[in-house]
């Protein structure tokens, strides 16, 4: 129960944040600066303020994306308060309503249902304990075993449903483990970081995939499902092979054997197999789109229809669907067509002298920045962040720099940051259950991060030139 | 992170002590608030009021000096601040007739027959501080480790988003 309100309620650092907001909020009022329109100038304000805001959290991370798209309609929409100057071509009011329903996002719904779905009747269990068998009770193998399986999960669930629910898997079997066995670390932080560089692999699989297509589409850029995964799978699965041959070595373990026990049994209710149905055939078109070309987010459509006409998810499961994640998503493209259309873009990126650098260095430089920011704040927020700013660098060093390759490194970027406890909430769960300190996590996290940063900037690139993957 | 308050209310101090002993695996997470008298744990709650902080459960003894247990309960139990505080009596002296009184009227969520083992005591206030963060807290996780972590992770994994 709140019992105070205004500004002592929230605390330091949030009421700092919010004063702040409003400061940088002002600033392009105060201060006019050369070569920028006016509209920029006003875009330039509601930059700033987002930026504040999603740094501090001042107010829920979703808000801050309403704040935006509300800001954008009545500042530098055709319906803005204040007519902004004829030369501008104002976008239509509806543009900026329209981001919280962009195609991107219903992909993503799809998958809420989907993973809703497997949750309720128990198909994420079932499918993780038949997985599992074949990894035998070596330790070492158990742990591959479960990388493998939460990243596959965490490719189509929440990274943060995915490590709970494993987490609560493997806190037992933690248990069991002699004191001193440093297996016990190994296990406790193969599940987060698995899910962490697991959702990297197919749009769906964490927020800052999904911000980074919606700012292709706006280029008119198509990436369909089994493209992305092409594109960052196999890269993934390596990664993943690495982390593994780290975890075992540094944290082995002294037990011989374990043995995870994952007690239940495949539901086979009517309900529960039209929805294994259901979330097998909408997979199956998601990979297939080369072969009859229905859009990903038309088809993940397909299990909203489905399972609400045949009450696969009841009324109170819709209304407890993660809304905020896709309003969040819808902020960061909001963000990003008010950026491009007042032409702040341009103006932002003139501040510095890119020509001066090497295309390849400055994607890489997105990559690492991305990083960096996110090992701090929200990955969906670094996104939201840098993907405007990056794809305008792209278009504005023309052909020398792949826009999709830019965007894609700033997603990917953003989920190679998990050094901290605060860094994701897989992170935070891993670290919440007390069997892992904070130097262990940063130590294998930031390794992750670095021989990820490795394989993504100077490997895959070349790879993915070798096979033609890059749109042109 | 503002710590949630658990108020052991006990007369005698031997009793109290043994309670406060007993809660010591919850220090990290919970903040612990031992009274006297039923005054006594008014000024706690007016305390925790002016510094907002909730109070998440409330060990209470019946038959003490001044206010009867069962009646600070159901009083409590009218004040929606605390109603969605756990409430348990731990006691050896409440007749059937207050006990039926403090389930129908103070909603009690347990009972603890004097005397009790210890890990029984922290069964039941793990229990009760799990039921309350689920229902009061948007953030689990700071509970993970020393509450039911089994249930929590199961509600992280149904609530769990990406940020």
């Amino acid at each position: 129960m709140k019992r105070m309100f205004g500004l002592a309620a929230l605390g330091p650092v949030k009421s700092i944040g919010l004063v702040t907001a409003v400061i940088a909020f002002l600033l392009p009022f105060i201060f006019t600066f050369e070569g920028l329109s006016p509209a920029g100038h006003r875009m330039l304000a509601i930059f700033l303020m987002a930026i504040v805001l999603w740094v501090t959290e001042a107010i829920p991370l979703h808000a801050t994306a309403a704040v935006i798209i509300f800001l954008n309609i009545i500042m530098i929409s055709d319906r803005a308060m204040v007519p902004l100057p004829d030369d501008f071509a104002a976008p239509g009011f509806a543009v900026f309503f329209a981001t919280l329903a962009n195609p991107i996002l219903m992909l993503f719904l799809g998958g809420f249902f989907l993973a809703d779905g497997a949750a309720k009747y128990k198909l994420d269990r079932n499918l993780a304990k038949t997985l599992l068998k074949p990894f035998g009770q070596k330790p070492a193998n158990i742990v591959l075993g479960l990388m493998l399986i939460v990243a596959i999960f965490s490719m189509f669930m929440s990274n943060t449903a995915t490590t709970a629910a494993f987490m609560a898997v493997v806190l037992p079997v933690i248990a069991r483990l002699p004191d001193g066995d440093r297996g016990r670390i190994a296990l406790a932080l193969c599940i987060p970081i698995a899910a962490n560089v697991g959702g990297m692999g197919t749009p769906i699989g964490t927020p800052p995939n999904a911000i980074a297509l919606g700012a292709l589409n706006e280029q008119g850029i198509q990436i369909s499902f089994v493209h992305w995964m092409a594109l960052i799978f196999p890269f993934m699965i390596i990664l993943m092979l690495i982390t593994w041959q780290m975890l075992v070595r540094l944290f082995p373990f002294s037990s011989q054997s374990i043995s995870i026990d994952i007690g239940s049994d495949y539901d086979r209710s009517p309900q529960a197999i039209l929805f294994y149905f259901v979330a097998g055939f909408t997979i199956l078109l998601w990979f297939t789109e080369p072969l009859h070309n229905i859009s990903s987010s038309i088809v993940g459509f397909v299990p909203v229809v489905i399972m609400l006409s045949a009450r696969l998810i009841s009324d109170k499961e819709f209304h407890s669907m993660q809304w905020s994640v896709l309003w969040l998503v819808a902020g960061g493209i909001a963000l990003g067509t008010g950026v491009g259309r007042t032409g702040l873009d341009g103006w932002l990126i003139g501040l510095i002298a890119w020509d001066q650098m090497a295309p390849a260095l400055i994607a890489g430089a997105l990559c690492v920045f991305a990083l960096v920011f996110s090992t701090v704040i929200s990955n969906s927020a670094t996104a939201n962040l840098i993907v405007p700013i990056a794809i305008s660098l792209a278009v504005s060093l023309g052909e020398d720099m792949s826009r999709v390759t830019t965007v894609v490194f700033v997603a990917i970027g953003a989920s190679l940051a998990m050094m901290l406890p605060i860094s994701t909430p897989p992170n935070a769960i891993a670290y919440a259950t007390g069997q892992v300190q904070t130097k262990q996590m940063a130590l294998i996290g930031g390794l992750v991060g670095a021989i990820g940063l490795l394989i993504f900037i100077l490997v895959a690139p070349r790879v993915w030139d070798w096979f033609g993957l890059m749109p042109g | 992170m503002k710590k949630l308050i658990v108020l052991c209310v006990e007369d005698e101090a031997e009793v109290r002590d043994a309670v406060i002993r007993d809660l010591a695996p919850f220090k990290s997470t919970v903040r612990i608030e031992a009274a006297e008298s039923v005054d006594d744990a008014n000024t706690v709650l007016e305390d925790a009021k002016a510094t907002d902080q909730d109070i998440a459960l409330i060990l209470c003894d019946h038959l003490m000096p001044g206010t009867h247990g069962v009646d600070f309960l159901i009083k409590l139990q009218g004040e929606p601040e605390y109603k969605l505080t756990r409430k348990v009596l731990i006691t050896g002296q409440a007749g059937l007739e207050d006990t039926v009184r403090a389930v129908n009227e103070a909603e009690l969520h347990h009972y603890i027959a004097k005397p009790w083992k210890a890990d029984t005591l922290q069964e039941v206030v793990r229990t009760q501080l799990t039921e309350y963060v689920l229902k009061t807290q948007d953030d689990l996780t700071p509970y993970v480790a020393t509450l039911d972590g089994a249930r929590l992770l199961e509600a992280i994994a149904s609530r769990g988003r990406d940020a």
